[in-house]
Order: C-alpha cells, then sequence, then structure tokens
C-alpha cells in the first residue's frame, strides 16, 4: 500500500520542485560565499593596498587575450540583428532608422550583454579553472603558510583587472558591433552607409553610455569575482577543477542576467 | 618551547579526527609524526600552520615564522624559481619593502646553494623534476627565516638519493637555523634519519611516543605492527 506521502515523494512533480529547492539553497550558499570573499578582498585593499605590476599583468589578460573571441561574437550578432531588422525596416520605409536601432540595441543590450557572456566563457572559466587548480595543488595553502593572504593577493587583481578592463572591450565591441550592423545592412538590404551612419548618432545617448559603461564596470568585477570564489572553494581533484569551472561559469551567466534586469528597472523603466 | 600542543580535538563534521592529542617539539629538534593513512597526521600540521582552526584545544609556538613543505611542493606553477622563493619577501608587507631587487637575486642563490641548486632561477616548476621541485619548495619555506618548520611527507614519490638528499637537508636546517620542525612521514628511512622523537597516530590519537631506536625495538603492538607493516595488529585500516 503505497501511501500518500510516498507517492507524493515519488511524483515528477516533487522531483522537480526539491531539484530546483536543491538549487536554490546551492545558489544562495554561493551568493554568500561570493558576498564574504568580496568584503575579504575589500578588507585586504584597505589594509595592503594594490600590487600594480599584478594588476596590470591580469588587465592584460582580461583584455587582450579575450578580445577577438568577444569582437567575433559581438560582431556576428550584429550581423545576425541587422540582417533580420534592415530587411523589415526597409520594406516599412525606415532605412533611416537602422543605424539608430542598431545604434540603441548595442549600447544598450547587445554590445554589453553579448560581451559579458564571451568573458565567462573566456576569462571566467580560466580564472575558476586556475584558481581550483592552485586549491587543489595546495598552492593557495602556500601562499598562506608564506603569511600573504590568498584572497587578497588572487582576488585583488583579477577582480580589479575586470571591474578596469570590461568597459573598454565592451566599447571597442559595441563600435565593432555598430561597424558590422551597417556592413550587414548594405550586403542584405542594399542600405547605403551614408544612410545607415548618419543615423547612427540619432540612437547614441549620454544615458545610454554612461550605463553602458556601469553595467559593463558591474558584469566584468562581477564575473571575476564570482570565478575566483568558486576556484578558490574548489575541493578534490580533476573533478572538482570542472565542477568549480561549471558552476563559476553558470553562475556568472545568471548573474549577468540578474544584473541586466535590475539596470533595466533602474534607468529604462 | 617552541612547538606546544595541548589537548587539540578536530573535527570535520560527525568524524572526530584529531582526538584529545598533546605534545612538543623544542626548539632544534626533530619530531617525526607516523602512522598509516588518514590517521590525521598532516591535519595535525594543517592545524599548527593554521590552515584550518581547530575545535578545542590549545596550539602555543613561539613568535616567528611557521614554514611548511608541502607533500607535492605546491610550488606557484605560473612563477619561475627565483619569484617562488623570493615570494613572501616580494608579496608581504612586513617584508616587501625591505629588500631591494639585487638583495632578492643574493638571497634567492643563497637559498639555492643550500639545496645544491645553483642557476636555476629563471626555470619553471614544470622544468624541474620531482626531488628538485621538492628542494626548491625547501628554499622557499626558510626564506623568512622562520622558527618552526613543518614536513608533510617530505619523501614520498622520491628515489631512494633524492630521499636521503631531502633527509640530509632536514638535518642540516635543524643545526643551521636551530627551529623546531615536525616531519610526517611514512617512511623509516626519514624517522630514523632525521627525527629525535617519534609520536605514532591512530584513530586521532597518539598510540606511541618514544625515540626512533624505541620505536625500532617494537615494544608495544602498535610500534610492531607499524614496524612490520603487518596487517594484523591494534590498528586496522579504514575502508
Amino acid at each position: 500500500m503505497v501511501t500518500f506521502a510516498q507517492y507524493l515523494r515519488r511524483s515528477a512533480t516533487y522531483k522537480v520542485f526539491s531539484a530546483i529547492v536543491s538549487d536554490m539553497v546551492v545558489f544562495m550558499s554561493t551568493m554568500g560565499q561570493i558576498a564574504q570573499m568580496g568584503l575579504r578582498m575589500l578588507k585586504r585593499i584597505m589594509i595592503d593596498g594594490i600590487q600594480f605590476k599584478e594588476l596590470f599583468v591580469q588587465c592584460e589578460r582580461f583584455g587582450i587575450s579575450s578580445l577577438p573571441i568577444t569582437l567575433s561574437i559581438v560582431g556576428m550578432t550584429s550581423i545576425i540583428v541587422s540582417s533580420q531588422v534592415a530587411n523589415e525596416m526597409v520594406k516599412q520605409g525606415g532605412s533611416g532608422l537602422i543605424g539608430m536601432l542598431m545604434t540603441i540595441l548595442t549600447v544598450r543590450e547587445v554590445g554589453v550583454i553579448m560581451s559579458g557572456f564571451a568573458i565567462t566563457s573566456m576569462i571566467g572559466s580560466s580564472l575558476a579553472s586556475e584558481l581550483a587548480t592552485m586549491r587543489v595543488t595546495e598552492q593557495v595553502d602556500a601562499i598562506d603558510v608564506l603569511g600573504v593572504d590568498s584572497v587578497g593577493y588572487l582576488f585583488t587583481p583579477r577582480v580589479l583587472s575586470g571591474i578596469l578592463m570590461m568597459p573598454v572591450i565592451v566599447i571597442i565591441a559595441s563600435v565593432f558591433g555598430i561597424i558590422l550592423g551597417g556592413v550587414a545592412s548594405n550586403i542584405f538590404s542594399g542600405l547605403s552607409y551614408r544612410a545607415y551612419f548618419t543615423s547612427v548618432w540619432l540612437g547614441l545617448f549620454m544615458k545610454d553610455l554612461w550605463v553602458c559603461l556601469a553595467k559593463a564596470a558591474v558584469f566584468g568585477g562581477t564575473i571575476a569575482l564570482i570565478s575566483c570564489t568558486c576556484g578558490y572553494f574548489a575541493k578534490g581533484g580533476a573533478k572538482g577543477v570542472g565542477l568549480a569551472t561549471t558552476k563559476a561559469v553558470v553562475w556568472s551567466f545568471i548573474s549577468i542576467v540578474i544584473w541586466d534586469m535590475i539596470f533595466a528597472m533602474l534607468f529604462f523603466f | 618551547m617552541s612547538i606546544e600542543v595541548k589537548n587539540l580535538i578536530k573535527s570535520f563534521e560527525d568524524k572526530v579526527v584529531i582526538n584529545d592529542i598533546s605534545f612538543n617539539v623544542n626548539d632544534g629538534e626533530v619530531l617525526a609524526i607516523v602512522g598509516f593513512s588518514g590517521s590525521g597526521k598532516s591535519t595535525v600540521l594543517k592545524l599548527i600552520s593554521g590552515l584550518i582552526p581547530y575545535d578545542n584545544g590549545e596550539i602555543i609556538t613561539s613568535e616567528g615564522d611557521i614554514a611548511m613543505v608541502f607533500q607535492y611542493s605546491a610550488l606557484f606553477d605560473s612563477l619561475n624559481v627565483f619569484e617562488n622563493i623570493s615570494f613572501a619577501l616580494r608579496e608581504r608587507k612586513d617584508l616587501r619593502k625591505l629588500y631591494t631587487e639585487e638583495q632578492l637575486h643574493e638571497i634567492v642563490a643563497q637559498k639555492l646553494e643550500l639545496v645544491g641548486l645553483q642557476g636555476i632561477e629563471n626555470k619553471y616548476p614544470s622544468e624541474l623534476s620531482g626531488g628538485m621541485q621538492k628542494r626548491v619548495s625547501f628554499a622557499r619555506a626558510i626564506v623568512t627565516k622562520p622558527n618552526t618548520i613543518l614536513y608533510d611527507e617530505p619523501t614520498a614519490g622520491l628515489d631512494p638519493m633524492s630521499s636521503t638528499l631531502i633527509e640530509d637537508y632536514i638535518v642540516s636546517l635543524k643545526h643551521e637555523i636551530n627551529a623546531a620542525s615536525i616531519v610526517v612521514t611514512h617512511q623509516m628511512s626519514t624517522i630514523t634519519r632525521t627525527a629525535d622523537r617519534v609520536i605514532m597516530l591512530y584513530d586521532g590519537k597518539i598510540v606511541f611516543e618514544g625515540t626512533p631506536d624505541e620505536l625500532l625495538r617494537q615494544d608495544t603492538p602498535y610500534t610492531k605492527q607499524f614496524v612490520t607493516a603487518s596487517l594484523e595488529g591494534p590498528m586496522q585500516m579504514k575502508a
């Protein structure tokens, strides 16, 4: 005889619900760890200051090495969007507004969000696996035993480089995306470059630019902080490194979307 | 007294790993901690070095630095040998402004000479053999002139000659810097060649304390089982 409680426990709804609750618990505990690490890092900055040599190394890694993949993703997304939109706009007599539309879309969303995803895949995963490997091979313990605070040493330059470099990457990627949008509009819809780039300026607002830069800095810092935290708390061997990297990428993606929603609600409603 | 451990207790979740142990190590003395895998030897080192907090008890170390030589060397693989050895001198707030770049090179060269590895400052850990990595990690550990040195399985996985070399370094460091040292090991040669005293852990408790000679005499069921590496005896391997 199966009781109601047993039946409930076996049901698919119960399993899905318990999986969601368990994921939420993991998410909340990870967020707690991230906040704790963020505060510990700020404390170390106040006490120890910033090691600029290591900061430059990380800025180079964050900025230069990630640029090709970020440009590719933002550029291809712009081509896809403009090829979809430009044809319809031309048919409806709105060809003079394609440049404006692409600029608004790129500056407000496409540039920053696609860069965020590209940086997460490339830099976030690399930061998480680097720190996780250092953790499982006792290199993090060695830093602490040598009397250096491992959070200050590992987190500060990486998170600061994210905050500083992400806006630069987003600006370059957005400009690249807008230009490629024009090229795609010309190829797919026959829109002249002059008509496209004249209307680009109509879609450029100072508020959008400031929000875009602020969002980029927040995304960059968040990706680096989450990735470093996931790597720092890795356990076990190779499997632990893999899990930490996956966790870093998943939480970074989710955090980017949550931050984007917060920015949209704060500035565009 | 350089290291004094009193009634130390440590649990991980529900499992008691270190169960009320007390011991001490004097300056210039080497204490070997032995026991089968999972007996809590490495945990004792992590507790003394402050890497993990203890639940109860007391650890008193004399003022000064604690250094640790890790089982797998734990060299920073993105840094070269010079950067590894000078790491604490360059990164620690209280030390970073004390030395010029030239002095750092001089100190690193001295430490490398001490471990018999001159001229490898620009090599990366991946370019070194296991024995060389271990010797570089020795040099890194003693660069801050510590008065407590912890060795976690310093000769594990090394060939007999490299093991002898490492054991000689432990003894020579004992004389040179008069540090209190703890060596966690399984290897009989390391125990007999380096240790002044030995404690044996089983199930988180000290089941033997004495000199290496007393250990080899096999006067107790625990020492007999350990020295003869027998499966029969009071110590059971945990699954």
